[in-house]
């Protein structure tokens, strides 16, 4: 049996008119803004240390050893975050991790957020058969778990990331597909788009910019977010299993991994640091999309 | 066949005849005949206000005479000729209307072939030609964008204006013209940040600025305070002065229709009931009329009535069920002006759109002389 899930409501104590004077960090909108802000925070990060990696300015060679310095603690002279069990300067390779994923989850992104707004308005616009193929493609999808999908194009192509975030993207598509469907659905009753029509406007205007561009952009900002989170965790889960990036080439996974040999020998820290990299930076994104979820699509439900 | 060019003077801008425009509800699996058989025309510069209770089906009327009819099976026959093209050339090819004794049984319709037919013969026209406002305004203007980004992309797309900042200046005196204040503060304000009155100033703008040769304005007025409503009126009064432009006018507000209209058709049933001057047709005291609009003509306030404080009358009975439409005059159900000597005739035999006098034409026994005998 299923515990049964109480909600509980509570009158605040006081004049009714004062609820709106909750103290600022209990408000619902403070709340978000910390999301937000946050998230904010861990994309700059994110693509600072990406520009650092690709421009090749590390505080040292990632791929350099030093036999004599191996799992050294974080502060370390010259090591501000350890190095791992090869000796490798932990900090560089933390940062060159980012490349892994950076590029490889704006391509599964942009796939997504592209296919999934053609199937969308193909549903929500042409309905029948369009409808339907978006439905059933969806179903297909859901019926297969999405790493053995991605384990099945590993084991016929091969353990190539973009291969891998070609898979994540066209996985992400059904569920963009359908939220843009629904909007449009919604939308279609209202007279502003008839009136798009009466006016002239061409289909594909008022498909794209007036159903598309002002009414979903948010909805993609979001879904986007939300996707990266997605494809950073695809991605280094599969890096952490061996079938993603493959060492000597750094990612958060495999570094997770190989600093797991020496965690029972005491030295935690090579695989708790990208853990932690990975922990904060799946959080930034998923809070990122959470906060302007209730910002920008809440706004007009309160 | 009715000819529908009522007598006029000018050549019709746009005539509509015998249109039918028929649903299908699944539900009840029979056909919702919203136009059946509807047939008017408007001269160039001359306003027609179509009027009749709600589900008369002269919405439907005028969103098919703008190709916006999305519900299927939608338009299934007639012919609406505009300026010199026919809106529905050649789109009879599509349909196939099963018909026994005159009722529609079954319709087959190559809904995507019209459809795409019907928008190639609509290219230029909707929009450019024949311009449409409705009702309720704040609904019609796109919540997320501010109301002159929506003008300057209207104006962009009918008329030369060349470059954004041509745009905006038309814009602007636009919004001026339909007497907007401080066009330049509204010009970035949302439709949220405006009044109802306003943004239907902003709809009209709109409709306006490609300078269409007709203009369709369905129920401008519903949706509005009563202060508003009157303004609007007068707005589309001096705004039709000044262009001269056709207007279609659609509306339920017999006062509405009394100030703005040269000739009016009333709309029964899904079809034209009565036609003629507005001044013949909405006159208190008028020989040969339809007992229809005999009916919403007293039932409306006027200063005799509120003068000798007498009771308003109403039609009794409800709005004809466009399902179930009867065989003979669609308003028998209904009509309290029947007589013995043409009973047999109403309840069996639907009259034809007859003159009565000079450019006025009525759909009733009362009037029309049965030309073959039953």
């Amino acid at each position: 049996m299923t515990a049964m899930r109480m909600r509980r409501y509570v009158q605040a104590p006081g004049p009714v008119g004062e609820i709106s004077e909750l103290p600022l960090l209990q408000r619902a909108e403070t709340l978000d803004r910390v999301y937000v802000g946050y998230g904010l925070l861990v994309v700059a990060l994110v693509f600072a240390s990406y520009l650092l990696g690709a421009f090749g300015w590390l505080p040292h060679d990632p791929q350099a050893m030093n036999v004599g310095l191996i799992n050294a603690a974080p502060l370390t002279p010259g090591h501000p975050l350890g190095t791992d069990f090869l000796g490798r300067d932990l900090q560089s390779r933390l940062i060159l991790g980012i490349q892994a994923y950076f590029l490889p989850g704006l391509l599964a992104v942009a796939i997504s957020l592209v296919g999934g707004s053609v199937l969308g308005i193909l549903a929500g616009y042409q309905g029948g058969w369009a409808d339907t193929v978006v439905t059933y493609f969806d179903n297909l999808l859901d019926s297969f778990p999405r790493l053995v999908l991605i384990l099945l194009v590993i084991a016929a192509f091969k353990p190539d990331i973009y291969y891998i975030m070609v898979v994540v993207g066209v996985t992400g598509m059904p569920v963009i597909a359908n939220l843009i469907a629904g909007k449009i659905a919604f939308l279609r009753q209202k007279s502003f788009i008839e009136a798009a029509h009466a006016l002239g406007l061409p289909a594909r205007t008022v498909i794209l910019k007036h159903i598309l561009w002002y009414n979903c952009r948010a909805l993609l900002v979001i879904q986007a977010t939300l996707g990266m989170a997605e494809a950073i965790l695809v991605e280094t889960s599969l890096s952490y299993l061996g079938f993603g990036v493959q060492e000597p080439t750094p990612s958060w996974g495999n570094m997770v991994q190989a600093g797991a040999n020496y965690f029972l020998q005491g030295n935690f820290w090579p695989s708790t640091a990208p853990a932690l990299a990975i922990l904060a930076t799946i959080l930034g994104f998923q809070l990122l999309g959470d906060g302007l979820n209730n910002i920008l699509e809440g706004k007009r439900r309160r | 066949m009715e000819d529908a060019v009522l007598s006029l003077s000018k050549e019709p801008l746009l005539s509509i005849e015998n249109l039918r425009t028929y649903f299908y509800s699944r539900a009840k699996r029979a056909f919702v005949r919203s136009v059946d058989g509807a047939s008017l025309a408007v001269a160039r510069g001359e306003t027609l206000g179509v009027v009749g209770e709600s589900g008369s089906g002269k919405t439907v009327t005028a969103h098919s005479a703008a190709g916006l009819v999305t519900g299927s099976p939608g338009v299934i026959g007639g012919s609406i000729r505009f300026d010199s093209r026919n809106l529905l050339d050649g789109l009879e090819r599509y349909v196939k209307v099963d018909e026994r004794d005159g009722r529609v049984m079954a319709v087959e319709k190559d809904e995507r072939g019209w459809r795409e037919h019907a928008e190639t013969l609509m290219r230029g026209v909707r929009g450019k030609e024949i311009a449409m406002i409705f009702q309720n305004p704040r609904a019609a203007l796109n919540p997320y964008s501010t109301v002159g980004a929506q003008l300057v992309e209207t104006i962009r797309l009918h008329t030369g204006a060349k470059g954004q900042r041509e745009a905006r200046e038309r814009a602007l005196h636009w919004l001026e013209r339909v007497r907007i204040d401080s066009p330049r503060l509204r010009f970035d304000n949302f439709p949220f940040g405006m009044s109802g009155g306003m943004c239907q100033r902003a709809m009209i703008a709109m409709a306006l600025c490609a300078e269409p040769s007709l203009l369709i304005a369905d129920e401008p007025t519903t949706g509005l305070d009563a202060t508003i409503q009157s303004r609007i009126v007068d707005l589309l009064a001096r705004l039709k002065a000044e262009t001269g432009i056709t207007t279609l006018l659609i509306s339920h507000d017999i006062s509405v229709i009394q100030r703005l209209s040269d000739r009016v058709a009333v709309m029964y049933g899904g079809t034209v009931v009565e036609t003629g001057r507005a001044a013949d047709v909405l006159a208190p005291q008028a020989p040969a009329r339809h007992p229809y609009t005999a009916g919403l003509l007293a039932s409306i306030p006027s200063a005799e009535t509120i003068r000798t404080k007498s009771y308003l009358q109403d039609i009794e009975g409800d709005v004809l069920d466009t399902i179930d439409v009867p065989r003979g005059c669609r308003f028998y159900g209904r009509c309290s002006r029947v007589t013995e000597a043409i009973r047999e005739r109403c309840a069996n035999l639907e009259p034809p759109l007859g003159e009565v006098a000079p450019g006025r034409r009525v759909r009733c026994w009362l009037h029309v002389k049965q030309e073959t005998p039953a």
